[in-house]
C-alpha cells in the first residue's frame, strides 16, 4: 500500500511584494522513509518553498501541506509534525549545547528526555563530549549544525525540513551529515533537504527535483538516474548557478 | 509554553552582561538614596528639634505673655519625605505665628542648606522615573529584533509556537529580570531604614508600597514601549535609537516642557504683585485710621490705667476693623491666585500626561503627600494653630496680640514677690498631620490609572505588530 505524504507542495506560487516570482507553480511530494533533494543554484526558490512550508511566508497560491494539513490554514498544528534545521543554524551563543537543546526540544513539544538522551543524541551528530556543556559563543559552523540536526531529531517529527544544510561544511563533516540523514530517513522519517550540491544530493536522496528561477524544471528518483542523466542535470544546474 | 520561554528569557537576561551592569548600578543607586534619604532625616529631625529649642529658649524669662508677640512653627520632618522628595525640601519649613495677620512659610531646606540641592535627584522617584525607565529600554529594545538578528526566531517559529503567547513571556520574562534589580535593593534599603532610627508607620509602609507599585507600572509601560518599537522594526540599532529619542522627549523634554507652556498659557500674579497691592490697600487704610485716631478724645479720668485701657479699646476696635477689611482683600486676592495656579497646575499635568514618568512622579507625590498639596495642608494647620494661639493669648493678656497696641506696665513698689516667668510650653504646641495615604489616594488611583492604560496600549501595539513580524 502506498504511503500518504507527508509534504506536498500543490501548484505552490509565491510572488513577493516586489513582483518578483520566487516558486512558480511548483508540485511535489515526500513520503515517509524518503529523502528529496530539491536541487537549484542561489536565487532558485529552495528557501522560499520551505519558508512556505513553515508558514513564515504566505503562498501567492497553492499551498504546502505538512502530514496532510495546509500551512497557511492551520500552521499550529502542521508545524506539529515537522522539524527544520536552516542553513545557518543559530542558537543562545551564552547557553550550553545542552541547555539550548533541552530549550527548544522543550518548545518542539516533547519533554520528558533526560541529560544522558541529550548526551547520546548529541554524539550520534558528531559533536565531541567536551562540547556538550559548553556556551554556544565560540562553536564553528558546524558544530552549531550539529545541534540543530540534534534538536531537529529529538523533536521527534514524522518530517524535516532542511535548507542547505550542508553548505560551508568541510568535506567529511558534509560526508557525516549525509550519513546521519540516511539513518533519519531509514528510521521513516520524510525528509526535504534543498541543496545546490549535485553530488551530496546524487549520494543520498531518494528523489531529486531541480529548481530554476522558481521552476520546478525536473523530478526523478535516484533509481531512474544514469550516469549520463547526471551529467546532463550537472549541466543544466550549473548553468543555473553561474547565471 | 510561555512559562518555559519565561524561564529561558530570564537565564538568557541573567547571564548577560548587561543585567550584571544593571543590577550593579541600580543597587548602588538605590542604596545610595535609602542610606542618603536617611541621612538627610536624621539631619533634618536634629535641625526640626534645635529649632524648637531655640525658639522656646527666646522666651525663657519673660515674665509677661503680652511680651510674646510670635511664636514659630516648624515643619516635622517626615521619613518618607526622604525617599520621595516631592517638594518637601523647596517649601519653607517655619512659620511665625501672630495673634493675627497672614502666615507665610519660609526657610526651606534647600534654601538654608543648598548642598542639599545637589542631591536632591537622588530619591526613589528619581531612581524609578529617570533610571529605571532607561532600564526597561536596554531591557527591551531588542526582545524581538535581536532574536531575529541572532537567528533564533526563525527555529523558535519553525515549532508550533502561538505568537500570542511568545509575545506575552517576552514581556514577562523580560519584566521579572528587570525586577529583580529593582526589588531586591529597595528591600535592602528599607531593611537599613530602622538602623538610622527611621521607623514607619502603618500609613508609611502603604505610601511605600503604592509608590514600588506605581514604579513598577511605569516600568511596565516602558517596557510594553521597547517592545513595542522591538516588534515593530527588523534591526534592534534601529529600535535602539527610536527608544533612545522617545525616552528623551517623555522623561526629559515633556515634563519640563509641560510646566513652562502652562505658565505661557495661564498666567499667575507673583506673590510680589499681590503683596504690593495688599500694602497699597493696607496703607489706604491706614491713612483711613489715622484720621480717626487723630480726632480720638480719651475718656475723662484721672487713673492711668483706665485711660490706657480705653485707648487701647479703642485701637483694638480700629485694628480689628482693619483686619476684616484687609482679610477679605487678601482672602480674594489669594483665591484668584489658588484658582489661577490649579488651572496652570492642572494644564501642566495635562500636558505631561503624555509622558509616563511625569506620571508617575504625580502619583508618588499624591500618595506620599509630598506634592503641592504638602505646602497648602501647612499653611492650613498653621491657620488653625493661628486661631488656638490667638484664643490661649487672649485669655493671657485680654488683648488680640499682633496688632498695634500700647502696653503699659505699671512698676509697683509692693514688696509683693518678683514677677514670676512665664512657661512657653503653655503655649499650644502645633503638631503637624501629614497628609494621610487616603488624601491623596484618589489623585494616585487616576494618575496609576492613565499609567496603566499606556502600558496596555504599548502593549497591545506590540501585539499588534508582533502578529504581523516577519519571523524569518
Ligand atoms: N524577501 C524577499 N523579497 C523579495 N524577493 C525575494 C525575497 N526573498 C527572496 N527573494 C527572491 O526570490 C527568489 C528566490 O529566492 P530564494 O528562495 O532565497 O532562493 P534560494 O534559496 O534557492 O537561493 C530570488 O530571486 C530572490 O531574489
Ligand atoms: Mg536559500
Amino acid at each position: 500500500m502506498e504511503q500518504q505524504p507527508l509534504l506536498e507542495a500543490n501548484g505552490l506560487t509565491k510572488r513577493y511584494e516586489d513582483g518578483a516570482l520566487a516558486v512558480n507553480n511548483v508540485s511535489f511530494s515526500v513520503r515517509p522513509g524518503e529523502i528529496y533533494a530539491m536541487l537549484g543554484g542561489n536565487g532558485a526558490g529552495k528557501t522560499t518553498t520551505i519558508n512556505l512550508f513553515l508558514n513564515f511566508l504566505e503562498p501567492t497560491s497553492g499551498e504546502a501541506r505538512i502530514a496532510g494539513i495546509a500551512s497557511h490554514a492551520d500552521p499550529l498544528a502542521a508545524k506539529k509534525h515537522v522539524a527544520f534545521v536552516s542553513e545557518n543554524v543559530m542558537l543562545y551563543t551564552n547557553f550550553t549545547a545542552v541547555q539550548n537543546l533541552a530549550y527548544f526540544v522543550r518548545l518542539g513539544g516533547r519533554t520528558g528526555y533526560t541529560t544522558e538522551d541529550y548526551r547520546r543524541v548529541l554524539l550520534r551528530v558528531g559533536l565531541q563530549e567536551e562540547a556538550h556543556h559548553k556556551k554556544l559563543k565560540g562553536f564553528s559552523k558546524g558544530m552549531r549544525q550539529k545541534c540543530g540536526i540534534a534538536i531537529a531529531i529529538l523533536k521527534d517529527a514524522p518530517a524535516i525540513l532542511l535548507d542547505e544544510p550542508t553548505s560551508g561544511l568541510d568535506p567529511k563533516s558534509g560526508y557525516e551529515f549525509m550519513q546521519l540523514l540516511g539513518s533519519l530517513r531509514d528510521e521513516g522519517k520524510a525528509i526535504l533537504m534543498s541543496t545546490h550540491d549535485i553530488f551530496r544530493a546524487k549520494e543520498s536522496a531518494d528523489t531529486i527535483g531541480i529548481m530554476r528561477q522558481g521552476n520546478l524544471v525536473m523530478q526523478q528518483s535516484r533509481a531512474a538516474l544514469s550516469g549520463e542523466d547526471l551529467e546532463r542535470l550537472y549541466m543544466e544546474h550549473m548553468a543555473g548557478v553561474t547565471e | 509554553m510561555v512559562r518555559l520561554i519565561i524561564e529561558k528569557e530570564l537565564r538568557d537576561i541573567f547571564t548577560s552582561s548587561k543585567f550584571l551592569v544593571t543590577f550593579g548600578i541600580c543597587s548602588v543607586l538605590i542604596i545610595l538614596s535609602f542610606l542618603i534619604g536617611a541621612r538627610n532625616h536624621q539631619v533634618a529631625t536634629a535641625q526640626y528639634e534645635a529649632s524648637k529649642r531655640a525658639n522656646d529658649l527666646q522666651y525663657e524669662g519673660v515674665t509677661d505673655w503680652t511680651r510674646v508677640q510670635e511664636y514659630k512653627i516648624f515643619l516635622p520632618p517626615q521619613p518618607l519625605a526622604t525617599l520621595v522628595n516631592g517638594v518637601a525640601n523647596d517649601i519653607g519649613r517655619t512659620i511665625e505665628v501672630r495673634g493675627r495677620g497672614e502666615l507665610r512659610s519660609q526657610d526651606s531646606r534647600y534654601g538654608d542648606d543648598p548642598i542639599f540641592a545637589l542631591f536632591r535627584f537622588l530619591d526613589l522617584e528619581f531612581i524609578f522615573s529617570i533610571v529605571l525607565t532607561l532600564f526597561a529600554i536596554l531591557f527591551g529594545y531588542d526582545l524581538i529584533n535581536g532574536e531575529k538578528e541572532r537567528g533564533t526566531l526563525r527555529l523558535t517559529f519553525s515549532n508550533a509556537i502561538p505568537r500570542t503567547g511568545y509575545i506575552i513571556a517576552k514581556f514577562i520574562g523580560a519584566f521579572l529580570a528587570l525586577a529583580v534589580p529593582l526589588l531586591v535593593p529597595i528591600l535592602a534599603g528599607i531593611l537599613i531604614l530602622p538602623a538610622f532610627g527611621i521607623t514607619l508607620a502603618g500609613d508609611d509602609w502603604l505610601k511605600l508600597a503604592l509608590i514600588i507599585g506605581a514604579g513598577i507600572i511605569t516600568v511596565g509601560a516602558f517596557l510594553a514601549l521597547a517592545l513595542f518599537v522591538s516588534a515593530s522594526t527588523e534591526r534592534s540599532s534601529t529600535s535602539f535609537l527610536v527608544l533612545l529619542s522617545l525616552w528623551i522627549v517623555m522623561v526629559m523634554i515633556v515634563p519640563r516642557l509641560s510646566v513652562v507652556a502652562a505658565d505661557q498659557i495661564v498666567t499667575v500674579p507673583s506673590v510680589d504683585e499681590i503683596n504690593s497691592q495688599k500694602s497699597r490697600f493696607m496703607s489706604q487704610i491706614w491713612n483711613e485710621d489715622r484720621g480717626r485716631m487723630n480726632s480720638y478724645t480719651p475718656p475723662k479720668s484721672q487713673n492711668v490705667q483706665e485711660v490706657m485701657a480705653g485707648f487701647n479699646k479703642f485701637m483694638q476696635e480700629l485694628a480689628d476693623a482693619r483686619e476684616k477689611k484687609f482679610n477679605e482683600l487678601s482672602a480674594r486676592l489669594n483665591e484668584e491666585r489658588t484658582n489661577r495656579q490649579a488651572e496652570q497646575q492642572m494644564l501642566a499635568m495635562l500636558v505631561s500626561g503624555v509622558s509616563p514618568s511625569a506620571l508617575f512622579t504625580l502619583a508618588a507625590g499624591e500618595i506620599n503627600g509630598t506634592s503641592l498639596r504638602m505646602e497648602r495642608a501647612f499653611l492650613e494647620q498653621a491657620k488653625e494653630y493661628q486661631r488656638q494661639y490667638a484664643a490661649f493669648m487672649k485669655e493671657k493678656t485680654g488683648m488680640n496680640t499682633g496688632g498695634f497696641s500700647f502696653v503699659v506696665r505699671m512698676v509697683t513698689d509692693d514688696d509683693a514677690a518678683p514677677p514670676k516667668p512665664i512657661n512657653i510650653r503653655e503655649l499650644p504646641q502645633f503638631a503637624f498631620t501629614p497628609l494621610s495615604a487616603a488624601s491623596g489616594l484618589g489623585a494616585y488611583t487616576g494618575y496609576t490609572g492613565v499609567l496603566a492604560v499606556y502600558l496596555l496600549l504599548f502593549f497591545a501595539g506590540a501585539y499588534r505588530s508582533f502578529q504581523r513580524y516577519d519571523v524569518r
